[in-house]
């Protein structure tokens, strides 16, 4: 059932870091997808603001040149959802579609052995965190399905390195407990994001770092993230712009 | 039922072909003029996302923005039958649904809705979503209005399905998750703005709307600026007093707590 696949996923992406022996990463999203939505492989790119990103994953040699080639030339199915902010599903490199877009890659990553390439961003709105990558060896299109493993594997991704990277940064990661999900893989609800909205004038900060403030402090206070959000946009409860969650009142 | 506007409410909805279309913008053009046309209170349109969900992607209203959600949040209520079925289902009289809507019906009523009416945006056997028309008053919309009604649905689905390239699945599906997205842009936007100026969501959302017309931006484009403070908007200010309507349930600001 449809319903279940946030958590079918979830479990995948656990499962891959259970057997590759260490805490769940977006490269564990992204090598669980290679296997759910039967691609040939799969390439992960990191990304703040207008910085071009770099490499922070492939599963193989291909995916390298590919997610390399994207990164040099700036064209290619990455780049376009990057900046296009949506996925990018060029399911044959070989059209001339491909051709007309990417006269340089289309061609090169033909000769790689890439037949068809989908690109999904790692953002939950403005916030970005980079990009997913997977291709394959023959063309065609994702199956509907396959599409809806695809996103939903990106969405996981992208708490995942949004929290590798606050904590590169040196905060603590709020969303994956112990064996838990992260926060906020739930149905999206507007007032999550409404409520991030309006951390970013409470505490003062970027949109990213209130989004993970508002995690945190769901994670920290055991809530659910929908219903803190609730309280946040009914302006029953503020965060104040001080760094430990666990002091911040309760209206 | 304004003739002319009917005319270029159809023109619009299909000119997806123009320079810089947003998926955005066409539904909310589908929801604001089916509001306008059929002479009901609000309209609101569900999408179905490859994730599995449906996704709210464009209301008229702030109230009706919220009863969708609510529906995809309590899984019950008649654009839930609606894109199901792939048929239309009405309610001329929400009163006396509860027994097939136990919680959407009465969160209908309190919203201010008495009637409603759900219409499918279906291609052939392809259900893509559905919309909603709410009525403050009871009563069952007139035929040639539920007419019209599907018709407008039927155009912007067709529109949105058009073979614009071989690659027309994909192409709906890449436009339809930089909607999804531009969504969530626009609602981390009201947050932000509604706190900074002590706005509700309505206003938030009027407000920024407004100046992407007048600056005629895209509301996404807007809204991205305005979130990662690339656009600042420090010249917005509130010209209407803030009006609240009883027992909206809309929130006030406050200052902290304690």
């Amino acid at each position: 059932m449809t319903g279940s696949r946030p958590g079918r996923v979830w479990g995948l992406v656990a499962g891959e870091a259970a057997r590759r022996g260490g805490r769940v990463s977006a490269a564990d999203a992204c090598a669980a997808a290679v296997a759910a939505v039967e691609v040939t492989g799969a390439w992960l790119i990191a990304a703040r603001g207008a910085e071009a990103g770099h490499v922070m994953w492939v599963t193989d040699e291909v995916s390298e040149l590919l997610a390399e080639l994207q990164l040099t030339l700036g064209e290619g199915p990455g780049p376009d959802a990057w900046a296009r902010g949506g996925p990018v599903l060029a399911s044959d490199l070989g059209d001339s579609e491909s051709a007309r877009r990417w006269p340089v890659f289309a061609p090169a990553a033909g000769q790689a052995g890439a037949a068809a390439v989908f690109v999904f961003p790692l953002q939950v709105g403005a916030i970005r965190a980079g990009v997913m990558g997977l291709y394959r060896d023959r063309p065609g299109p994702l199956s509907g399905p396959e599409l809806g493993d695809a996103l939903v594997f990106a969405d996981t991704a992208t708490l995942l390195l949004l929290d590798a990277q606050n904590q590169a940064a040196g905060e603590a990661a709020p969303g994956s407990g112990p064996g838990g999900q992260p926060a906020g893989l739930a149905v999206h609800r507007a007032e999550i994001d409404q409520a991030t909205g309006m951390l970013t004038e409470q505490l003062g900060v970027g949109i990213a770092e209130a989004f993970l403030r508002l995690r945190g402090y769901a994670y920290a206070h055991d809530q659910r993230l929908s219903d803190l959000a609730r309280d946040i946009v009914a302006r029953r409860l503020r965060l104040r712009p001080d760094p430990d969650p666990l002091e911040e009142g309760q209206a | 039922m304004d003739g002319e506007l009917l005319s270029a409410t159809f023109v619009e909805l299909t000119d997806t072909l123009v320079v810089g279309f947003d998926v955005i913008d066409f539904l909310h053009v589908l929801t604001d003029r089916s509001a306008q046309l059929l002479n009901v209170s609000a309209a609101g349109l569900l999408l179905a996302d490859p994730r599995g969900e449906l996704r709210v992607v464009a209301a008229s209203s702030e109230a009706a923005r919220v009863l969708e959600l609510f529906q995809l949040q309590s899984d019950q209520g008649p654009c839930l039958d609606c894109f199901r079925s792939g048929r239309p289902v009405a309610a001329a009289d929400l009163a006396a649904e509860a027994a097939r809507w136990p919680r959407f019906a009465p969160a209908a009523r309190e919203a201010g809705f008495a009637a409603v009416q759900a219409l499918p945006m279906r291609l052939r056997e392809q259900v893509i979503g559905a919309l909603n028309l709410f009525s403050a008053d009871a009563g069952a919309l007139a035929p040639a209005d539920v007419r019209v009604g599907q018709a407008l649905a039927d155009v912007a689905t067709i529109s949105l399905l058009h073979e614009r390239s071989m690659r027309h699945s994909d192409t709906l599906n890449e436009q339809l998750q930089t909607a999804l997205n531009s969504r969530v842009i626009i609602e981390q936007a009201k947050g932000k703005l509604a706190e900074r100026l002590g706005l509700d969501m309505d206003q938030a959302f009027s407000l920024l709307r407004d100046q992407a017309r007048t600056s005629n931006r895209r509301l996404s484009d807007l809204a991205r600026g305005f979130v990662d403070g690339s656009e600042p908007l420090t010249g917005l200010t509130v010209i209407k007093t803030r009006q609240r309507l009883p027992g909206d349930g809309l929130p006030r600001p406050q200052s902290p707590p304690g």
